[in-house]
């Protein structure tokens, strides 16, 4: 939505006029001498008032209006974030595995939504409004599939119950193959897709709601239309993964194999299926979080790298293995990363996450909701 | 005895008919002018190599279909691509590749980025290799070497002499003089350098007041504190210098939903990054409208049969900065041997340093219509272009004499 005139005049205008006319009051005053210096000298006093009054009135509306515009990108940035950690939480609470192609993964779902959007048809079906959203949700099972075969192929062979026979429970196996992966898929992806930009054009965008005028008229706040769909998907997406992991007997094997492998196999739960169901699972929730940022930004095989942090950062302040907490986590990150700009420097945006971050492990090492949201 | 006379002839006849063969292709083959182009050919800097070797191979198809180098007997030129890669040390590695591997090189243009141009030179100066650069950097021109040749006007010209001309614009398009001006710029070296004289005393010295003043690091995950800061503080002018596309879309976007974009707020950025086709691949075309930016070469109205040719024989859309001045060194190049009248470094080097050129090539680059070198090897009279997107396409606003069109400006 588009303000019509955005030079709305926000100069406190009361209060002026009232000082200015109690100094032209004061001016024609018949009465000299002291008095009338007296009443001029405090015309000039209530002018310097009032405009300081205006002054304070509109820095006071001016904040409040950035406030609420920092609260708003925070929360619609974090509820994307909030769906990439959910991602990665799935794969590190039932593997307990640290996948660092996980970004790399994101990008493909990103790139499997542009393709989808543009080469099989979902603009010309769906349009350049819904078609974007339809795609993103399209790279959830596409990559599900991808990861299924990644770790049938690689993942499998150095995690699970074959784990506990190599060095330090394969964990360094782990970091090696999914770094080596994650190389993988970026030159790989830098020479399928080109090092070009690209995005998936819509129009919300660029488009916003607007709620206000507000407060005299000098408080008004646009939320992005495309990032407030986009926000609400992720939201149902992390909604419709908590149902199933809580209430279907697939959640309930997922969660068996996490909490104690060995027991979960006596009961006739396959520990390995349970694994790859858990990565497919994880990389597809990532790549429709991927698919949900390409129609708001474009990107390039190296996009992971931007994002696999973030998620990092996000899955461990939420509480690692909880998924409702990686959730809350990657939120929490947006709106550190977004309100922090009303305080200090945009230069450190990333900075404050990291500092908050760090504050939070040093008071609550589980996460901020680690205990709390344990078993979701 | 006497009968081996004649049996030994016709072999010497034989030898000797192969070797005038030989002589005669020796010289057909020393007709041949290398020239070079060292510049990315692979990494994320490739599309911008890929379109310098594009106009290179124009110009040299173009030279050597109206006769070559005449002073050279209708020499053809020939081009040796060397690739820079994406980083310093491997645009050092090239350039020594280059002067180690192509000995026959006469002279050559690159590198892109100053970075890249800085060490290549060092190596290119030890081999007494004369190299034509349009990089920015004043360090370039600044080190006494007698084989680098800047064409562009340095980033400290650009620096000084890119808001006088905002300015000067803004007051004939408008009527109005700019009181205010926002800053929002990322933390690269290009983008603190730039505005380094604005605020260490070109604000004052133009009664310009500094209302925003926002640096980010790029990339952006979401551009709205940063433009929510420009609504509340509503400059009159916009000094907007993001370097990675993804920040210029996020940033452009954002300022649309707000209300600020399609020219209702002048916004001006440095450098081609943000008039490059791919940012209009990437964006709604109208929400590009009225974008500025300050750059040191760009096709002017005296090019537009260059533009037209340029779109019928590549295929871009436009010629952007890269393609415009790799073009325009080739054509110096072949002014500079032309003047030599011998295919060799030392020759082209002094032809070069005693150039002063007055059309031909010297349209290329903009300034006071000569082309001619002081002895730093530095272009004098170099001076920076305004490019404005209209309509979908970045066009010359600035100066008059050079703009296609007038200046898109509020009047308000």
């Amino acid at each position: 939505m588009m303000l019509g005139d955005w030079r709305r005049c926000w100069k406190g205008k009361r209060s002026d006029e009232r000082a200015q006319s109690t100094y032209l009051t004061a001016s024609l005053s018949p009465r000299e001498g002291g008095e009338g210096e007296r009443s001029k000298a405090r015309a000039a006093h209530l002018l310097r008032s009032g405009e300081k009054a205006g002054d304070e009135v509109i820095a006071v509306s001016q904040f409040v209006e950035n406030f609420l515009q920092a609260l708003v990108a925070g929360l619609l940035t974090g509820a994307i974030y909030g769906l990439m950690c959910v991602g990665l939480s799935v794969i590190f609470g039932v593997m307990r595995v640290i996948n660092f192609a996980h970004g790399d993964f994101m990008m493909l779902g990103m790139y499997v939504a542009y393709y989808a959007f543009g080469v099989l048809g979902i603009h010309a079906v769906f349009g350049s409004t819904l078609g974007p959203y339809v795609a993103a949700l399209i790279a959830g099972p596409v990559i599900f599939l991808a990861g299924i075969l990644v770790h049938w192929l690689l993942i499998g062979k150095v995690t699970g119950m074959r784990s506990s026979a190599l060095r330090s429970e394969g964990h360094y196996a782990q970091l090696i193959l999914t770094l080596g992966l994650a190389l993988i898929l970026q030159n790989g992806g830098l020479y399928l897709f080109g090092s070009t930009p690209v995005s998936i054009s819509t129009p919300l965008a660029s488009n916003a709601w607007a709620l206000g005028p507000m407060y005299r008229d000098r408080i008004e706040v646009f939320v992005n239309q495309g990032q407030t769909v986009a926000a609400f998907i992720a939201v149902v997406v992390v909604l419709a993964f908590v149902m199933v992991m809580n209430r279907s007997r697939l959640g309930k094997s997922l969660r068996a194999a996490a909490d104690n492998p060995e027991a979960a196999t006596y009961m006739g739960i396959d520990v390995t299926q349970s694994h790859r169901l858990a990565f497919g699972f994880g990389v597809a929730i990532t790549a429709i979080g991927g698919g949900l940022l390409a129609s708001g930004t474009s990107f390039q095989p190296y996009v992971g790298l931007e994002y696999v942090i973030v998620m990092y950062a996000g899955v461990v302040l939420g509480g690692l293995g909880s998924v409702s907490g990686a959730f809350l986590g990657g939120l929490t990150i947006g709106l550190v990363q977004q309100m922090s700009t009303l305080f200090l420097p945009n230069q450190l945006q990333n900075t404050a996450i990291f500092v908050v971050f760090l504050f939070i492990v040093l008071l609550r090492p589980q996460g901020l909701f680690g205990t709390a949201l344990r078993g979701t | 005895m006497r009968e081996a006379i004649p049996r030994a002839r016709r072999p010497i006849g034989l030898v000797l008919a192969l070797a005038l063969a030989a002589a005669v292709n020796a010289a057909a083959q020393t007709k041949d002018v290398e020239v070079g182009l060292i510049a990315p050919m692979s990494g994320p800097y490739a599309r911008q190599g890929q379109v310098m070797k594009m106009a290179a191979d124009m110009a040299i198809e173009t030279i050597n279909q109206q006769g070559g180098i005449k002073s050279l007997g209708g020499a053809k030129l020939k081009l040796e691509v060397f690739d820079a890669g994406d980083s310093v040390e491997k645009a050092k590695n090239a350039a020594q590749r280059m002067v180690a591997d192509a000995p026959n090189l006469v002279v050559a243009t690159g590198a892109y980025l100053s970075s890249f141009t800085l060490a290549v030179t060092e190596v290119t100066e030890r081999a007494q290799l004369p190299v034509v650069t349009f990089s920015y950097s004043d360090l370039i021109t600044s080190r006494g070497f007698k084989y680098v040749f800047q064409t562009s006007a340095t980033g400290v010209q650009q620096a000084e002499g890119s808001l006088p001309a905002l300015m000067e614009m803004a007051e004939k398009a408008s009527g109005k003089r700019p009181q205010t001006v926002g800053i929002v710029m990322d933390n690269t070296a290009a983008s603190v350098s730039f505005v380094k004289p604005m605020r260490d005393h070109q604000f004052e010295k133009l009664g310009l007041k500094l209302v925003v003043d926002e640096t980010f690091t790029p990339p952006l995950a979401n551009a709205t504190p940063l433009i929510q800061k420009v609504r509340s503080a509503r400059p009159d002018i916009l000094i907007l210098l993001p370097t990675v596309i993804s920040d210029a879309k996020l940033l452009l976007e954002k300022m649309n939903e707000f209300g600020l974009g399609r020219g209702k707020l002048p916004t001006i950025a440095n450098g081609a990054a943000i008039l490059d086709p791919d940012l209009r691949n990437n964006m709604n075309i109208e929400q590009l409208e009225g974008v500025m930016a300050v750059v040191a070469d760009w096709t002017t109205s005296a090019q537009k049969d260059f533009v037209a040719e340029v779109k019928k024989k590549t295929g871009e859309p436009w010629a952007t900065q890269h393609f415009v001045t790799t073009y325009g060194d080739i054509w110096i190049f072949k002014a500079a041997l032309e003047a030599a009248g011998k295919a060799d470094r030392e020759s082209v080097a002094k032809a070069l340093h005693a150039m002063n050129l007055t059309g031909g090539a010297a349209n290329f680059f903009p300034g006071n219509g000569k082309l001619k070198f002081d002895e730093n090897g530095r272009r004098e009279g170099a001076s920076l272009l305004i490019v404005q997107w209209q309509k979908g396409v970045p066009i010359t606003v600035y100066p008059a004499k050079d703009a296609i069109s007038p200046p898109l400006w509020p009047k308000q």
